[in-house]
């Protein structure tokens, strides 16, 4: 059996960081989630969001229940680096930006020695800045930046292998003046200070205090619904565009619109109003779609389905 | 109401169902004199605790044959639920594979939503 996907959970909320895990998920396992993180390049909008994935806490329970994820309590799986660790990171990040400064320099003196090359007064002008700054570089000595001491002293009580506080690193690093791209992983799984412990189950994770979900009626209603619906084999996405709980999709939701709208009800007793069955039955008709009212039995753990349209008269 | 033309194929049911009477009054008359259905008859639908109503739709083409569809009255003020809905379903006979739910409010205003059991796709 395939390695189980990691759910890294913070805050009750269970996330997706790695871009091959999110397409298993879509892929093979019909569940789409949302991204959910800024874009740095597009950052004033929301229309295209980046990592990571945020699941409904129903679909995270499924990939659970179906042994397909674990849950990762992520806050605790980050920890505080050793000082050699710390120093192998900062002599990467240096190798990086100096590796930077070069090709960009290469590039230039490629420009320069091509005489054909049409150039703007502002290229020229940008130029000419360019190579007197480097003349003053090389007459002066770079200033030596000492780097800080190892950091987050709070973690380091869940791990007490690591070294103590307050050790001063081997050497200084010197970072070069220029400029160059400093990246940020989005996913912290290839950190050497990330050890993710999984909680197997969803019992031992709310024992662990790490995931509560469900833990009332309506939640377990929602869970056994979002359960019943992916098993017929439909893909579900939120609900609240059209007045629903769920979409629910014959197929990817890339390539299809949703058929129906479903809301939940926890109880066959439950308390319906006429006027609910009036503005889903409307909503869902004058979308092109009708509207699914999904009764969960919590004492049969079934699922009972009335679809409700706009009777087109009257 | 007595002396309204509707009222000797309801009485009965009135008398039984004392309060659903006003929706099933207006529904009836809606659909006999409004909507123009025929064969229009009432049922009994102990289930629901009220009368339903039983007819033909009028179809906008002419060769084909009406359909036979039933009628659930409900008040906008009442609580209905789910098992309200499938138990409708289930104290008809022939089971049928729709229902229409005739909801009425104050201003007499009737609206119909048609309920089927399972899922069931809009029609295109």
């Amino acid at each position: 059996m395939a390695q189980p996907i990691l759910l890294r959970v913070s805050n009750f909320k269970a996330y997706v960081w790695d871009v091959d895990d999110i397409n298993i998920l879509r892929s093979h396992h019909h569940i789409c989630g949302i991204l959910t993180g800024t874009l740095p390049h597009l950052s004033s909008q929301n229309i295209f969001l980046g990592l990571p994935l945020q699941l409904m806490p129903e679909e995270a329970v499924l990939l659970v229940e179906n042994e397909i994820a674990v849950l990762v309590d992520d806050p605790s799986a980050h920890y505080a680096p050793s000082p050699s660790t710390l120093k192998l990171w900062k002599e990467a990040r240096l190798n990086d930006a100096r590796q930077q400064i070069a090709l960009t320099e290469e590039k230039g003196s490629i420009e320069a020695s091509n005489p054909d090359r049409a150039m703007s007064e502002n290229a020229k002008r940008k130029r000419k800045e360019r190579e007197e700054r480097r003349a003053r570089e090389k007459t002066n000595a770079a200033p030596r930046v000492p780097v800080e001491d190892s950091p987050s002293p709070h973690r380091t009580s869940e791990n007490p292998s690591q070294a103590a506080i307050g050790e001063p690193l081997d050497s200084t690093i010197v970072m070069p003046s220029g400029s160059y791209t400093v990246n940020i992983p989005a996913s912290s799984s290839k950190l050497e200070w990330y050890a993710p412990h999984s909680d197997v189950s969803l019992t031992i994770a709310r024992e662990a205090g790490i995931w509560l979900y469900p833990s009332t009626l309506q939640e377990r209603a929602r869970c056994g619904v979002f359960r019943d619906l992916w098993e017929k084999g439909y893909y579900m996405g939120g609900g609240i565009k059209f007045g629903g709980e769920y979409l629910v999709y014959p197929g990817d939701p890339l390539r299809y619109h949703s058929h129906f709208v479903a809301s939940v009800i926890e109880a066959p007793d439950a308390a319906l109003r006429p006027m609910e069955i009036v503005a889903h039955g409307r909503l869902g008709t004058g979308t092109k779609k009708a509207h699914l009212l999904c009764e969960w039995n919590d004492e049969t753990q079934v699922v009972s389905y009335l679809s409700v349209e706009w009777a087109g008269f009257g | 109401m007595q002396n309204h033309p509707s009222y000797p194929v309801l009485s009965q049911l009135l008398e039984k169902y004392p309060a659903t009477g006003g929706a099933l009054f207006q529904v009836y008359n809606d659909l006999t004199l409004a909507q123009k259905w025929i064969d229009v008859e009432v049922l009994d639908l102990p289930a629901c605790k009220r009368a339903a109503i039983k007819g033909k739709r009028p179809t906008p083409d002419t060769d084909r044959v009406p359909s036979i569809c039933i009628v659930v009255p409900c008040s906008l003020s009442e609580s209905i639920s789910a098992s309200w809905l499938r138990a409708a379903f289930t104290s008809l006979d022939p089971l049928p594979s729709e229902i229409y739910v005739a909801i009425t409010s104050e201003d007499t205003s009737t609206v119909y939503y048609k309920i089927s059991q399972g899922i069931v796709k809009p029609p295109v």
